[in-house]
């Protein structure tokens, strides 16, 4: 059974009287353990798709399902619930909270969760030994370069112990270098620890890093391509 | 946990900002302490009026002639003890003043002439000596209780009890000396010199008195006391049901019906018993608006000051209740900017986990943080305005009630007026707020 099954998945926006449609019948299925980066150009409806599996927003049409369980219908406090044990994001702008350090930002989803103070400290220890940043514990965003503010984001995520992390254009502010040593990182946690990872982004080179790219066109799947 | 967290998450957007928050809490802050003070003040005007009043004595009912015909005769106070039930002591009253020399001083006095249950009906007590007994004013005895200014001026300090001043060039004893009263409380008591009555007749050289005393054992029997006594002094006059035309004397139809000087009860005619129209028109003494014998219950001068002044501490408190009410709004002003300026926070947090409760919880304690730690400012800033107001003349008191009234309502206030904040806070769609 697939960790992720889409089915007939449709998005559309009303604006005024004209209707947008951002997704339409769109397939797709991805394995527990794989890697999957989803490109096409801006407007194709990458972010749509990705906001869609990661739970942010709802489908208008179709069956989304997620580890088993039908998600497009549930309540919008059992979303957070899901978003919060299953799913890790990492955002192109990092998204941490300025008035948090390195360890106050990666524990915001544990403390969510409900999870005790001290077990919370060893997790997101581990964490963020686990990304290089041990030494940056008590370092605010604004005190890190942006590598590692992105590190400290997919720390973040890592504390979740999530099976899936979600990933939008997680290189697109960062310099191609940086960006390269973030997407080894990535590489890394999928084969160590068998993290699902699906990245939404629009440079050819980083998306090599997947096993699969599943091109976007106009709200369409246009084609799938297995690497190497 | 999740609670102790929401705590901390929103006393860090309190802590994040400190000079947004600081404005804000010195809106309430304001509010609080201005109706902590403004009550303070309308509070201690009342106290000082209600204190001067009861200084004066309780349950005590002042008969007085306005008339030299109508006054009274010494032995009528203890008459009146004996024929009104619930009175239990009596003084006839005599005022008058002399000049008193003390070793090489002199000076005019005011003297005070009492009988000896003085102390008990005005509530005085000696610092030092005694009061003098019935059997002094028996014998017309030369003895003198002083005020406590004169008392404390005459030998520095030290008790002149014992010693001898005189007044008028008569010798007297110096028995005691009261207690202080305060300035201007119980008729500026201090600054008299008290004899007994019979001794203060002989000076002024009178044969009557115009003032009787009587105190009542409680408020009720002076409120009963009152309608017995203005019965028997209508009698007195002439002027009961049985025989309502006035006869003749100018001093038995000197009554109005009207408002005595007080606000106790003069004594007067009902109408009921003067049922031909013309004899109303024929009883000039009503336009005359001059009273012959008021009948006055000290009790009751001490309520109407006390009601009055209620009505002042409530006006301001409800003009500071303004103030108060403006700086919640200020609260719920830098809580609606905040929920935009914050969005895209809202938007991470929904999307690692956070619930609408979650938001909502954190938003609503950090209008409630704002709130209450301005009610704590301005709690302090009153209580230190009215000290100030205190050593700067002005009688203020803290009023419990009002700290609670004002700390009440700017909880209520953040609560209040962080409840929509917070709502719309918990209301924008993560994926929106992400967008952002």
């Amino acid at each position: 059974m697939p960790l992720i099954e889409l089915r007939g998945i449709t998005r559309w926006y009303r604006n005024g009287r004209v209707v947008i449609n951002a997704l339409s019948d769109i397939d797709l299925a991805v394995g527990k353990g794989e890697f999957v980066t989803i490109m096409g150009p801006s407007g194709s409806g990458k972010s749509t798709l990705l906001n869609i599996i990661g739970c942010l927003d709802r489908p208008s049409g179709g069956e989304y399902i997620l580890d088993g369980m039908r998600v497009e219908r549930l309540s919008d406090d059992k979303l957070s619930e899901i978003r919060n044990r299953y799913i890790g994001f990492v955002f192109q702008s990092f998204h941490l909270l300025p008035g948090l350090d390195a360890m106050g930002n990666a524990e915001l989803p544990l403390i969510y969760r409900g999870v005790g103070a001290a077990e919370r400290r060893r997790r997101v220890r581990q964490a963020l030994e686990a990304v290089g940043l041990s030494d940056r514990i008590h370092h605010k965003p604004s005190e890190l370069s942006g590598g590692e503010q992105q590190r400290v984001a997919i720390a973040r995520a890592l504390a979740q112990e999530p099976l899936l992390i979600l990933a939008d254009e997680p290189t697109g502010a960062l310099d191609s270098k940086t960006g390269r040593t973030i997407m080894e990182l990535f590489r890394k946690l999928n084969a160590e620890r068998g993290i699902t990872i699906i990245m939404v982004t629009h440079d050819r080179d980083m998306a090599r890093y997947g096993h699969r790219i599943v091109k976007l066109l106009d709200g369409r799947i246009k084609e799938e391509e297995l690497v190497g | 946990m999740r609670f102790i967290f929401g705590a901390q998450m929103a006393w860090h957007g309190v802590a994040v900002n400190p000079l947004r928050s600081g404005l804000t809490m010195l809106g309430v802050a304001i509010g609080v302490a201005s109706v902590i003070s403004l009550m303070g003040i309308g509070e201690g005007a009342r106290l000082a009026v209600v204190r001067q009043f009861e200084s004066l004595g309780s349950n005590v009912i002042v008969i007085k002639a306005h008339d030299a015909k109508a006054e009274f005769q010494p032995e009528e106070a203890r008459e009146l003890v004996e024929r009104v039930s619930g009175l239990r002591y009596a003084s006839p009253v005599t005022r008058t003043n002399a000049v008193m020399k003390w070793r090489r001083a002199r000076g005019q006095v005011d003297i005070l002439g009492v009988s000896s249950d003085f102390p008990q009906l005005r509530d005085h007590k000696l610092v030092s000596g005694r009061f003098f007994t019935p059997w002094h004013v028996e014998q017309r005895s030369p003895v003198a209780v002083l005020g406590y200014n004169i008392g404390a001026g005459l030998l520095g300090g030290r008790s002149p009890v014992g010693q001898t001043v005189t007044l008028n060039g008569q010798t007297f004893r110096i028995v005691g000396v009261l207690e202080k009263k305060g300035e201007g409380q119980g008729e500026g008591i201090d600054d008299k010199i008290i004899i007994p009555y019979t001794t203060a007749m002989k000076i002024a050289g009178k044969r009557t008195v115009d003032e009787i005393w009587v105190k009542a054992e409680s408020a009720k029997a002076a409120d009963l006391a009152i309608a017995q006594l203005g019965r028997i002094y209508r009698r007195k006059l002439g002027l009961d049901n049985k025989a309502p035309v006035p006869t003749g004397g100018e001093q038995k139809q000197g009554e109005t019906p009207g408002e005595g000087p007080g606000t106790g009860k003069p004594v007067e005619p009902k109408p009921a018993p003067a049922p031909e129209t013309p004899g109303k028109d024929s009883t000039p003494g009503l336009e005359l608006g001059k009273d012959i014998i008021t009948i006055t219950n000290l009790n009751t001068l001490v309520e109407e000051a006390d009601k009055a002044n209620r009505v002042m501490t409530l006006l301001l408190g409800g003009i500071a209740a303004v103030s108060l009410l403006v700086g919640g709004l200020g609260i719920m002003n830098i809580m609606l900017v905040a929920v935009t300026e914050r969005t895209g926070e809202i938007g991470v947090r929904r999307a690692l986990g956070a619930k609408r409760s979650d938001l909502l919880m954190q938003f609503l304690l950090e209008a409630l943080y704002l709130s209450g730690m301005g009610a704590a400012a301005g709690t302090a800033a009153g209580l230190w305005g009215v000290g100030i107001f205190n050593r700067y003349g002005l009688t203020a008191v803290v009023s419990l009630e009002a700290v609670k009234v004002a700390v009440l309502v700017a909880l209520g206030c953040g609560l209040l007026f962080g409840v929509y904040p917070a709502w719309t806070a918990a209301s924008v769609p993560p994926v929106e707020a992400l967008r952002r």
